[in-house]
């Protein structure tokens, strides 16, 4: 049993076997030049140079193409090639290709730099006083070129209102995200809720705290020659807070069989209404869920 | 009472054999044909919201963000191949827009083009915001990757790639916020 190698030229004059063998060798040599190999770079963070290794000789072509990024540069292999900070300020995946005679790639991870900035969602921008689970937050880590930080971060969160802590909370972020439910505060006024990431990264919100719904309702009547004047005392939610100029107070005047009722919007704290009726008359008042007291004005009450 | 099982060989002219072999080849182009057209559609993605906390994904969300998730990836494959970030049709905002347009704005520049085809996403939701205004995602993508100068492969890959999506209601669709590639979930 014999190898033999049949190489043929254009003009099919057989080649010597010397030739032969030393163009084979050729042909390896070059084929060994030409495997431009390359290495990924080794933990490359967003934002910091890194460094591609290749294999052989000769020049070639890099390509990177990542998520923020498609590069071509003219390498020279069996060097080093310098990738800058900001060709890799993206995190995620990146896939370098080297073509010489033929291409080879590979594919690596940029990891999020440390966290730089924070994204605070919180919700509502207005909030009843005193409901349970009345306000919420979301804190998003993201480093400076705004890729989200997936390491577990440490996360506090405060809420703050006349000065003093009502609540503080410790998170750590899953997937670059923490987030709070808790209840509002007893007293109206604005409530300051404010993320710590890792102590130096801060965002504060602000939510107005505004009265709840009318706790209870205490009306008194006076006749006058224009009518009946009916009010309300100070109209306050269960904490004490007065409710909100505009809260809809409804006046309720029985007589006899007729009931009539008048809409009146709380104004400095005080609902007013005139009811025009002839003999003795029953009146009442509510807001929301809240009953006030009955009044019974003429007929000798 | 064993059988011994026989074959039968059966002699066929020759210029029935050639046409047999060639109607076989064209039938067996066309099916190929018909398969890598098939191959090539639309992504399919699909959601699982079993692990989303702390608020539930309403049903009609979960059809809004898988429809809207699947339109975007349409229009990255497009913005990728032709270079051109008008296709991104409003799907991606902020950073995501961003990188797309830096990505599309490079490979122009030096003359490449990438395609996402047979693209399969298996999304599940890990985070949906209590008031509704985030949810977060995790995408375990494949696809084929082909990466070209001009006319020229430079890199073809099926890949499995994790994704971090942050997603936002929009005034009519859900947008893509942030989409980053992680080597695992």
């Amino acid at each position: 049993m014999s190898w033999s190698i049949n190489i043929v030229c254009s003009h099919r004059r057989p080649i010597r076997w010397g030739t032969k063998i030393l163009l084979v060798f050729a042909f390896v040599a070059l084929g060994l030049a030409q495997d431009a190999n390359l290495h990924a770079p080794e933990a490359p963070v967003a934002g910091s140079p890194a460094a591609i290794g290749t294999e052989g000789s000769g020049s070639a072509t890099l390509y990177l193409v990542g998520p923020s990024s498609a590069v071509k540069h003219d390498i020279e292999l069996g060097k080093s090639v310098s990738l800058s900070a900001q060709e890799l300020q993206s995190a995620g995946r990146y896939v370098a290709t080297i073509c010489s005679s033929k291409c080879n790639s590979v594919t690596f991870f940029v990891a999020p730099a440390k966290p730089a900035n924070v994204t605070f969602l919180v919700h509502p921008s207005r909030a009843p006083v005193a409901p349970n689970d009345a306000v919420s937050g979301v804190a998003l880590a993201f480093d400076e070129f705004h890729n989200l930080v997936l390491t577990p971060i440490a996360v506090q969160f405060q809420l703050t209102a006349k000065g003093s802590a009502l609540m503080s909370r410790n998170a750590e972020t899953r997937d670059g995200i923490a987030w709070f439910r808790t209840s509002s505060g007893r007293s109206a006024g604005p409530l300051q809720v404010t993320a710590f990431l890792s102590g130096d990264v801060i965002a504060r919100r602000i939510v107005q705290q505004v009265a709840s719904d009318p706790c209870s309702l205490r009306i008194k009547g006076q006749k006058t020659a224009k009518g009946i004047v009916v009010e309300t005392e100070p109209v306050r939610d269960c904490s004490g807070n007065p409710v909100p100029d505009g809260t809809v107070v409804t006046f309720t005047a029985k007589s006899g069989n007729q009931t009539s009722s008048v809409d009146a919007p709380v104004k400095q704290d005080v609902a007013r209404a005139t009811i025009l009726a002839k003999g003795p008359v029953v009146i009442s008042a509510a807001s929301g869920v809240a009953m006030g007291n009955e009044v019974r004005i003429g007929g000798g009450n | 009472m064993f059988q011994t099982a026989q074959t039968e060989l059966v002699l066929i002219p020759s210029a029935i054999r050639r046409r047999t072999v060639g109607l076989a080849a064209l039938a067996l182009l066309m099916f190929s044909g018909l398969s890598v057209f098939a191959a090539d559609s639309a992504p399919q993605v699909t959601l699982s919201v079993a692990k989303v906390g702390p608020r539930e994904v309403e049903p009609l969300t979960q059809r809004s963000v898988v429809r809207d998730y699947k339109f975007a990836w349409t229009n990255l494959d497009l913005a990728l191949q032709s270079n051109s970030t008008g296709l991104m049709n409003g799907l991606f905002v902020g950073p995501a827009s961003a990188w797309l347009s830096d990505e599309v704005k490079g490979q122009k520049q030096n003359g490449i083009s990438s395609r996402y085809s047979n693209q399969i996403h298996k999304l599940d939701a890990v985070f949906y915001a209590p008031e509704g205004d985030v949810i977060e995602l995790h995408d375990t993508a494949e696809y084929d990757l082909e990466i070209l100068d001009g006319s020229k492969a430079i890199h073809a890959e099926h890949a499995v790639v994790h994704y971090i999506v942050l997603m936002t209601p929009g005034a009519d669709r859900w947008v893509i916020r942030q989409l980053q590639s992680v080597p695992q979930f």
